[in-house]
């Protein structure tokens, strides 16, 4: 979602922040601190959440430090919904994201053994996708302008 | 007092935020398909109990969280020792879960309709106290249970595909399951808790006011009326996932 997410907008984004976190400039902007602020509440004390939300405050206001939150304690619920139930990810994703998966590390996750392995035919399928997904992005976004 | 007032908060809290944190607490203290609503607010009460569990700190620098054995610290009495050791686990070591953990888990007397509801309590009660944590608000107390009995409905197309658990096909939300997802097709994350839809239309509700409304998820061209653009919501997303280790 982050890759098609700018990929429409043409954007170039190091998709390795999602694994290295802080080490990497994500080139979204105001990355560096909405990272910061999700590692906190992961894993800092109260005072390091507290000094990442008002980084983040200053620098994108209220508005956005309440929908970071949320986003942040969103998907807290939905990995324990996907770890709990053992869900694998869904084939097309799966055959899209193979390639980008194995790039930042995601495949390494424990979680990962839950989605079967992609047979050749599958794999050229997604890097296929995978690269004309952005047009057809683009082409929707242009439709409904 | 008015549950989630967010009179403490100094950032003002969206309108739609709370009525839904509000919603989900009237859901916990109602009686589900299978469990009683006092055991639904015990396992919320077990949520919060988890992260100071000395058996869970000590499974979670353990190589393999079966090497350690023992009891968990609880706080009530109404829930089976199996089903706090769910919510336990669920809370403190969701990536180390496995389909034989479940197996065992069913043998021992937690059904998988029992466990799914448990998840759906357990999740949204997390979940709703992180965005706590995360503004530097205190948890809100936990609702009252109302009467009554479980239901014991169970829809009647779910079954085992390619979860550990029965799910409801993608293409068979029909009949009392219509209103679960739109269109012939949904993602495994929303079909995972169907064996229990009311957890679906909870996680439905929870997730509309805390990151996007289902239909738009999938769609990265549709509007979003948040206050981030949809690449800082993503960038939020996957680190929260990357750090919880979780290949979804």
């Amino acid at each position: 979602m982050l890759r098609a997410s700018t990929q429409i907008n043409g954007e170039d984004v190091d998709l390795t922040a999602v694994t290295k976190g802080g080490q990497v400039d994500s080139g979204v902007e105001a990355g560096g601190v909405l990272v910061g602020f999700a590692e906190a509440v992961m894993t800092g004390s109260e005072s390091d959440v507290a000094a990442a939300r008002e980084t983040l405050r200053s620098r994108l206001g209220d508005a956005a430090t309440v929908d970071a939150a949320s986003v942040i304690a969103n998907f807290e619920r939905m990995v324990r919904i996907a770890d709990g139930t053992g869900i694998p990810l869904d084939a097309p994703l799966a055959m899209i994201t193979a390639d980008m998966q194995k790039e930042i590390g995601t495949d390494q996750f424990p979680s990962a053994v839950n989605t079967p392995k992609l047979n050749g035919v599958h794999a050229i399928i997604g890097r296929v996708m995978a690269r004309t997904l952005p047009l057809a992005f683009k082409f929707f976004r242009a439709v409904r302008r | 007092m008015t549950a989630f007032s967010f009179e403490a908060s100094p950032v003002e809290v969206r309108a739609n935020l709370q009525a839904s944190f509000r919603d989900t607490w009237a859901w916990v203290a109602q009686p589900g398909n299978w469990w009683r609503a006092d055991q639904r607010v015990e396992i919320a009460a077990e949520v919060r109990n988890a992260t100071s569990c000395s058996l869970c700190k000590e499974r979670k620098e353990a190589l393999s969280p079966s090497m350690v054995q023992g009891e968990h610290d609880r706080v009530g009495s109404e829930l089976p020792a199996v089903a706090v050791d769910a919510v336990h686990r669920l809370v403190t070591d969701a990536t180390r879960l496995s389909k034989g953990w479940l197996e065992k888990s069913n043998a021992d007397g937690l059904s998988n309709e029992l466990y799914i509801e448990l998840l759906g309590v357990t999740v949204c009660v997390y979940s709703i106290d992180r965005f706590h944590w995360a503004m530097g608000l205190p948890v809100e107390p936990l609702p009252s249970p109302t009467a009554g009995e479980p239901s014991g409905y169970r829809p009647a197309s779910a079954k085992c595909d390619v979860a550990w658990v029965p799910m409801i096909p993608a293409d068979k939300a029909t009949g009392e399951e219509a209103d679960l997802w739109d269109g012939a097709k949904s993602a495994n994350v929303i079909r995972a808790m169907s064996l229990v839809p009311d957890c679906v239309r909870q996680l439905k509700k929870l997730s509309t006011t805390m990151y996007l409304p289902m239909h738009q998820v999938p769609d990265v061209t549709a509007p979003i009326d948040k206050a981030m653009s949809r690449a800082q919501m993503e960038l939020v997303a996957g680190r929260v996932s990357a750090m919880n280790e979780c290949f979804y």
